[in-house]
């Protein structure tokens, strides 16, 4: 767990505190994405973590110790970190940055190699010679995983991840995200997680902070926040399309009618989702058929329907706006 | 001034090799001095205590580079006198600027991101130097080195001119007396002696070498 308390941050000569009296916790095995536009001070809070700054006033407990009492680079060794531009080291192999940490840790030498082959399984790189190429012979996607594998070499329980996939293209970071999110699901780490990629947050959060101008300006569960915005920064953040935003965090099953005699139907027509998709998926189904409402099934069997003006009603309620879709 | 193959023959075969040993040293130990004095300083001018002395001591360096060798010895004549060691003082201070300079720039243009991840994951500041920033400017230090080695190999040759000896003993040998033989072995030697010891210099920063640039 990490807790920060009345954290500020002033930069020697800066006009305003790149970070403002910011106070937040990020629970046991949560994914906690800060978001904000460049400068708002994320970055800096990610940094004060495992202090490669050092806040100017207020404190940041980790598992509820004062980070400020420990020493730095023992502290950095138990946290793990990932940057956007990776930061391999360019003159060691994969298998050796992997293993830096509990080289410097100083794992015994067995240990390290099968904790470096293990993490180049998990992380899809065993394929071919990856472990003995220097980083500059792999690709952008190839590095982030790297940079991923190396911050969790000595299976840290927290980690620190700036915008870990921002530097590769769309395609492979929608893979990162999904891969990622995948391993978390087993690993369950405690992980703070920098962006400024709306979509990106709204998908890796279990909890997101939003902040501006070193300011926290809300904090909530991805829904929360995409329901009642704080304030126009925050709507302006999250962009016109919070409607189906939402409609892609929300299960077709919360929004479903009991299923009646006619809606059998449906299942014949193959015009269905399953209870755990999103109502996004469910509006694609409806699009395509042609329908004005779906069959929600839980595996083969008809659970309830879900229709257009169901939705509709939805959208309206957490918006507030009298607005169609 | 005529050229006499026979005497040029004579010079190459026995004037000139007892100079080469004695020019060796007028190289070798500048080198060292200077290099023992360069890299330290400059990499402490890289850590960020010292880094604001950076310009006030690379003018110092500077100084020592545009100063003409012969003027150094001059400064230091009512101290130390003519001879060897005057010219191993002048020749370690016009060997240090290439290495000082290089060596900064070598280590500052590590990687940013490189430094930062390393001090993320935990690295003590002495081992990001030694395990990060040090491996990483072996190629721009050892340019620095060489560039001051094969500028060191002729330029020692002034020595010859304060009692210093050398393979300038030879060259001067020559002009004074009108023998453009002399001067031609004298060179000769030099140039041989520049080409292998910067030959010698590379094959060393090869061994050095980060592997990922081998």
């Amino acid at each position: 767990m990490i807790e920060l308390i009345n954290v500020t941050k002033i930069f020697p000569g800066a006009p305003s505190p790149s970070v403002d009296n910011v106070s937040f916790r990020v629970n046991q095995g949560n994914i906690c994405v800060l978001l904000g536009p460049s400068g708002c001070g994320k970055t800096t809070i990610l940094r004060m973590m495992n202090r490669l700054e050092e806040p100017s006033s207020g404190k940041i407990l980790i598992n509820s110790e004062n980070t400020l009492k420990s020493d730095p680079s023992a502290l950095r060794r138990s946290i793990g970190y990932v940057i956007q531009q990776t930061g391999l080291l360019p003159h060691r192999t994969v298998a050796r940055n992997i293993a830096l940490v509990p080289g410097l840790l100083g794992w015994p030498q067995e240990k390290i190699n099968s904790r470096v082959d293990e993490l180049l399984k998990l992380m899809g790189l065993d394929s071919g010679d990856i472990a003995d190429k220097y980083p500059h012979q792999l690709s952008g996607g190839q590095m982030q995983r790297v940079g991923v594998a190396r911050a969790m070499a000595a299976d840290p329980p927290i980690m620190l991840m700036d915008e870990p996939f921002g530097a590769v293209d769309p395609i492979i970071r929608i893979r990162l995200q999904d891969e990622f999110l995948k391993l978390q699901q087993q690993v369950r780490k405690t992980i703070c997680f920098v962006t400024h990629d709306i979509n990106e947050a709204i998908k890796m959060a279990d909890y997101l902070i939003i902040f501006n101008q070193g300011r926290l300006v809300q904090m909530g569960s991805p829904v929360e926040v995409l329901t009642s915005p704080a304030d126009d920064f925050v709507l302006s953040l999250i962009g016109d399309d919070r409607g189906v935003k939402i409609l892609d965090l929300t299960r077709a099953e919360t929004l479903m009618e009991p299923a009646d005699n006619i809606s059998d139907d449906l299942l014949g027509s193959g015009c269905t989702v399953q209870s755990y998709q999103p109502v996004k998926l469910a509006l694609e189904v409806m699009m395509k058929k042609n329908q004005d409402r779906v069959g929600v099934c839980r595996g083969n069997h008809l659970a309830g329907t879900l229709s257009w003006s169901d939705i509709k009603r939805h959208i309206n309620k957490v918006s507030g706006e009298e607005s169609e879709l | 001034m005529s050229f006499d193959p026979e005497l040029f023959i004579h010079a190459m075969s026995h004037r000139a090799p007892p100079y080469i040993l004695e020019h060796l040293n007028l190289v070798l130990i500048p080198m060292c001095i200077a290099v023992l004095i360069a890299l330290p300083t400059s990499i402490m001018l890289t850590r960020p205590a010292y880094r604001r002395f950076t310009s006030r001591i690379m003018a110092v360096f500077n100084a020592g580079q545009t100063i003409p060798p012969l003027a150094v010895i001059a400064i230091f004549f009512p101290f130390l006198g003519l001879g060897y060691a005057p010219a191993i003082l002048a020749l370690s201070i016009y060997a240090l600027l290439p290495i000082a300079r290089n060596t900064i720039t070598a280590i500052s243009s590590v990687p940013q991101d490189v430094k930062e991840a390393a001090r993320g994951m935990g690295m003590t500041p002495w081992e990001v130097l030694r395990k990060v920033e040090l491996p990483l400017s072996v190629p721009g230090i050892m340019t620095g080195i060489k560039t001051s080695a094969v500028l060191t190999v002729s330029t020692a040759v002034l020595a010859a001119l304060v009692g210093g000896k050398g393979m300038g003993a030879v060259i001067f040998a020559g002009i004074n007396f009108f023998q453009a033989e002399l001067i031609l072995a004298g060179t000769v030697y030099i140039g041989i002696m520049a080409v292998l010891i910067e030959r010698m210099l590379t094959l060393l920063e090869w061994y050095l070498s980060p592997s990922h640039l081998k």
